[in-house]
């Protein structure tokens, strides 16, 4: 098991998308500040110059008082929700690809010939996206805060106490930890399938379409919620809404009252990504394994 | 461990697979000993690749064993595929990875000292100069010389090669020929599924030919092509020398412009004559004919249904 883990970084590393990822997600993150200043600060300047009358829109103080968000004491707020936003799609997609492909270039047959054992291949290939999701969010939150840092400089914004560490990697962690069942998901369809293309696409509509659904239903009725809270999106959201605190994406979904309890989200979350792992097992296992699969 | 010159590294028996109401192999029994190399012959879809998937634990039988050093696949699988070396008839690499690379990702799961074997393996394929390139840049012979390297990493006790020559010109042909004989000098047994006739006769100590997941035939090529070999009598009254020659126990009688085509065993060339001129029937020529494996693998696999004969 342990060699197999051992092929499976060697590969990960040599392979341009996890890099790719890597990039984006840190030009992303550190980009995003630079955006939201350049464009407060541009309607700042409008409205000093007067060519932008504040009527119906945001006075200079409401405008300040956003670009604050920047700040480094606000990162497990804002930094993280960005990476988070980007990186749920990202990882996603990664994690289908990174099964997915095995069967599309033959590669499994190759490893399982090679004394690969299929609960081997299964787990190397999850404890590999947990540890890429892990280098991601990582990545991708150092960027933030080296955003948040150099915007805060270039602004002449106060940074206070600058980063609470702590708080914004124990954010980041719950953030990465409401991903895995999603990756789960698009690994389990990628197995059943034997493509990546199948589980980029489950994974991502399960992600929107039933995060929308539920919202919906929930703001029609509350008592839905006692069935949708069943399901992945309002538990990853009861997760995400207390690891910032009040703060979050969260916090501007009117159902957010009726969310799980943060416990019980966890339970949820972690029941359903040993479920679509065990899924995907059983097909592995119980498949003859022939030219292309 | 004492390594035994003869030992069975690889058995089957009763194997049997069903795609649903296909038989892709029906009660296969083979052997291949270390030092030897058995040619596994049959027309496509007789059940060959079935079979090797069966070996290597891909394919689940629905009935049988196989054994590689003695432990069965199918419960001990990981222990079993220690010892063996698989080349697939679709070579299927990284191809974002070198040809290096690919071998020592294999390494890295083979273990033990694989990775010190990748460059010398690479050079011993006449992969060197390559081995940094991209796999998808490769040509299909590159990909074959490629894949039969990734075998050796682990050092088998057991080779098995899918069509090892697809894609490769003459002189790689040969190359991969000698290469085998070595691997088979080197104490290693080597299973090889092989269309190209010419190569098996080359290169194998004996065959197993099967035709729809039977074994039909089975021995050295020696033994295989005797069933073929025939006697050309050129004789002018030619029914009374089948007459004559019907009493013999004699396997097949064609009948040729010149005279008779006599299949039978290669050493009854005196008695046939004996037995002609006693009867007053003269030939002008008895002349012992060798078939190649290719005549008798052609023999066999167009006769509709298993034949009851095999060589031993």
């Amino acid at each position: 098991m342990l060699r197999l883990l051992r092929s499976e970084i060697y590969r990960l590393r040599r392979r341009w998308m996890p890099w790719i990822m890597l990039g984006l997600i840190f030009v992303a993150a550190f980009a995003i500040y630079f955006l939201i200043w350049a464009s407060t600060q541009a309607q700042i300047e409008l409205i000093r110059s007067g060519q932008a009358p504040p009527q119906g829109g945001p006075t200079i103080a409401q405008l300040q008082e956003t670009l604050l968000i920047v700040t480094p004491e606000r990162v497990q707020d804002f930094g993280v929700s960005v990476v988070s936003g980007f990186g749920s799609v990202m990882l996603i997609v990664f994690a289908a690809s990174h099964v997915g492909t095995e069967f599309g270039w033959g590669t499994f047959r190759t490893l399982l010939a090679h004394g690969a054992s299929r609960s081997g291949f299964l787990v190397s290939k999850a404890a590999s996206l947990i540890f890429y999701a892990l280098v991601f969010m990582t990545v991708g939150t150092a960027a933030a805060i080296a955003g948040s840092y150099t915007v805060s400089s270039l602004a002449g914004l106060p940074v206070g106490t600058g980063v609470d560490v702590a708080e914004v990697a124990r954010v980041a962690a719950k953030s990465e930890y409401t991903f895995l069942p999603y990756m789960a998901l698009a690994l389990a369809i990628a197995v059943w399938s034997k493509s990546a293309g199948a589980g980029i696409a489950a994974g991502l509509v399960v992600y929107f379409a039933e995060g929308l659904v539920a919202t919906l239903l929930v703001s029609l009725n509350r008592d839905y919620a006692q069935i949708v809270n069943w399901g992945l999106s309002r538990n990853a959201s009861a997760l995400t809404r207390t690891a910032s605190g009040q703060g979050g994406p969260a916090t501007q979904d009117p159902t957010a009252s009726t969310l799980p309890d943060p416990t019980q989200a966890a339970i949820v979350l972690a029941v359903y990504a040993v479920i679509f792992l065990a899924l995907a097992y059983w097909r592995l296992r119980s498949r003859d394994v022939t030219v292309g699969g | 461990m004492t390594v035994q010159p003869h030992e069975v590294v690889l058995r089957t028996t009763g194997l049997v697979k069903r795609f649903g109401s296909i038989t892709a192999v029906d009660g296969l029994d083979l052997e291949v000993r270390r030092g030897e190399v058995v040619g596994l012959l049959g027309p496509n879809g007789a059940g060959k690749s079935t079979t090797i998937g069966m070996v290597l634990g891909l394919i689940t039988p629905n009935a049988g064993t196989a054994e590689v050093l003695g432990r069965d696949v199918r419960v001990r699988r990981e222990d079993a595929l220690a010892g063996v070396g698989a080349m697939l008839e679709v070579t299927s690499f990284y191809p974002y990875l070198s040809g290096r690379d690919n071998l020592a990702a294999v390494a890295l799961l083979r273990g033990g000292g694989a990775l010190a074997r990748v460059d010398p393996l690479l050079a011993r394929l006449g992969l060197g100069p390559r081995g940094g390139s991209k796999f998808r840049t490769y040509s299909l012979g590159m990909r074959q010389r490629l894949g039969i390297a990734s075998t050796l990493l682990a050092d088998p006790a057991l080779v098995i090669l899918d069509e090892p020559a697809n894609g490769l010109d003459p002189a790689g042909q040969r190359e991969i020929r000698e290469l085998i004989r070595e691997l088979a000098g080197e104490n290693r047994g080597v299973l090889l599924a092989s269309h190209l006739l010419y190569e098996v006769e080359q290169v194998c100590d004996r065959v197993l030919v099967i035709k729809k997941g039977k074994l039909i035939a089975s021995g050295t090529i020696a033994e295989v092509t005797r069933r073929g070999a025939y006697f050309e009598i050129v004789v002018d009254d030619k029914r009374r020398a089948t007459e004559i020659l019907r009493g013999l126990r004699i396997k097949e009688i064609r009948e040729t412009p010149t005279g008779l085509d006599v299949v039978t065993d290669p050493g009854r060339g005196a008695e046939l004559n004996r037995a002609l001129a006693s009867a007053g029937v003269y030939a002008s020529a008895l002349i012992p004919r060798a078939t190649s494996l290719e005549d008798v693998f052609m023999e066999l696999t167009e006769t509709e249904g298993p034949s009851a004969a095999t060589a031993s």
